[in-house]
């Protein structure tokens, strides 16, 4: 039914859905993975977020479709937590405590220079991906949308509705606890 | 750590953001460039810096989830689902788009949680198009971009009369003016080729040769995205002295060798080439004979 414009318009918006959102599912499933800690929620919560995102694609402004998808797949992955494990999951939005602690842990850190760049470069692979899953929260998704999905200080900050400088400073803590927990001997 | 008079914190806590700054790639070049000089100085600076950097490199190197075929399968059934209902009305409301047809689809992908899972969004669908992007202003952060694609469409219709080599160099020196004009001629500012090849690959999915030019005297300084006939195309920045140079490389398929063509005019040197894999136009306002010099040395070190 070429002439249909209905039509017409449906396929144009299902082509924008493969997209923008197709390529861009390795990206969702790696943060998807990384918040809730296995990779077969990851599945679930990215198919509840690619149907959110197929209902809202005939919003989607243009610009980074990466950075749209992530921030779809972020708010479903919460609130999927919240509805499948409600004790694990803390509030979001609250998290202002949380920074005050990192600030005043955050000029505490060790200085150990004799922590040498090659060790953590050597890392074992587990030891690395405990060490992110045991970051709290905040933490942790702001290392992994700016180390694995590589968003930018900007994206992520908008994403979270923070100031850049928390973004800033989460990131610094938690590259610091990595850090620190690798150069640890075990 | 006092009497610094670069315009950074001169706080240990407030020095070590600008590192992980630096190493981000967030950093426009005056900032990158005292951060930089702050790190040679102290080694304590340059220790962090190398953690910092190393431990980037290991978390890039976790293994990434894979994106089985069944379940890229699953999510394309969901942009299809739109089209096998041919509703007309759904056109006027496309947020609504295949709500019907889609519980089917995801009932076959798992248990019953699963099914509970996949069918939520709609009983909420009345008030999702705001919940999803109530908290997060699109528009705002692609506000740029668009306006360059906006801007960048536009040339390109006015030289629609004109050939399409003719509208694509047109489009690459109105990007290099405007980028002039602009706050900062790059997105990423970096001389580090490993953080531009990776940030452009991220953004666009392809990334052109980016050497390091400076021994030469063309320092690399960042690259940016450029969107040319509604397509994002890579353009690195080099600087010459006080001249800027924009090389736009638009990626090719299959494409020709061409050997440097002149295409100056409205007092900018402009050369096109390309090599096979990419077509580049290099843009500056030095003078010819000065951009040629640019263009074989970059057409040496790219090979």
């Amino acid at each position: 039914m070429p002439d249909n414009g209905a039509v017409l318009s449906e396929k144009a918006l299902a082509e924008r859905f493969g997209a923008v959102v197709l390529p861009h599912l390795g990206d969702a499933l790696a943060l998807a993975r990384w918040l809730t800690g296995n990779a077969a929620d990851a599945e679930d919560v990215v198919q509840e977020a690619c149907l959110k995102a197929h209902a809202g694609i005939a919003g989607y402004a243009g610009g980074n479709a990466r950075a749209w998808l992530l921030t779809i797949v972020r708010n479903t992955a919460y609130s999927w937590m919240s509805r499948n494990r409600p004790r694990g999951t803390i509030a979001v939005g609250d998290l202002g405590d949380l920074d005050e602690m990192a600030a005043a842990h955050g000029a505490g850190l060790p200085d150990d220079n004799g922590l040498e760049a090659s060790l953590i470069a050597k890392a074992d692979t587990a030891a690395l991906g405990a060490a992110i899953a045991a970051l709290a929260q905040p933490f942790r998704e702001t290392l992994v949308l700016r180390d694995i999905n590589g968003l930018s200080y900007r994206e992520i900050a908008a994403m979270l509705g923070v100031p850049i400088g928390t973004v800033m400073s989460r990131l610094a803590r938690a590259r610091g606890l990595l850090v620190s927990e690798l150069g640890r001997a075990p | 750590m006092t009497g610094h008079d670069d315009g950074l914190p001169n706080d240990p806590e407030g020095i070590r953001l600008m590192i992980h700054a630096l190493v981000d790639g967030e950093l426009d070049a005056a900032a990158a460039l005292a951060v930089e000089r702050r790190i040679a100085a102290d080694p304590a600076l340059a220790a962090e810096h190398a953690r910092i950097v190393a431990l980037q490199a290991a978390v890039s190197r976790l293994p990434r989830p894979d994106v089985s075929d069944a379940f890229r399968a699953r999510i394309a059934a969901i942009g299809m689902a739109g089209i096998e209902q041919q509703a007309p009305a759904e056109s006027a409301e496309p947020q609504r788009g295949a709500s019907p047809a889609l519980p089917r689809l995801i009932a076959g992908a798992g248990g019953g949680q699963r099914r509970e899972t996949g069918t939520r969004p709609f009983q909420t669908r009345p008030s999702s198009k705001t919940r999803l992007f109530g908290s997060f202003d699109w528009r705002a952060l692609a506000a740029s971009i668009v306006i360059s694609a906006v801007l960048a469409s536009g040339a390109t219709q006015w030289l629609m009369f004109n050939g399409a080599s003719d509208s694509f160099a047109a489009a690459v020196a109105s990007g290099h003016r405007r980028s002039l004009l602009a706050a900062s001629p790059i997105d990423i500012v970096s001389s580090d080729r490993h953080t531009v090849k990776p940030w452009l690959d991220a953004r666009i999915g392809v990334s052109p040769p980016a050497p390091d030019l400076a021994q030469d005297g063309y320092a690399l300084i960042g690259g940016r995205v450029e969107v040319i006939a509604d397509r994002p195309v890579p353009a690195l920045v080099y600087r010459h002295r006080e001249h800027l140079i924009t090389l736009v490389a638009e990626p090719q398929q299959g494409g020709s060798v061409s050997q440097p063509e002149d295409l100056s005019s409205g007092g900018f040197s402009l050369v096109h080439w390309s090599d096979g894999a990419f077509s580049y136009w290099a843009i500056s306002d030095m003078e010819r004979p000065e951009l040629d010099d640019f263009v074989a040395r970059f057409r040496k070190a790219a090979v």
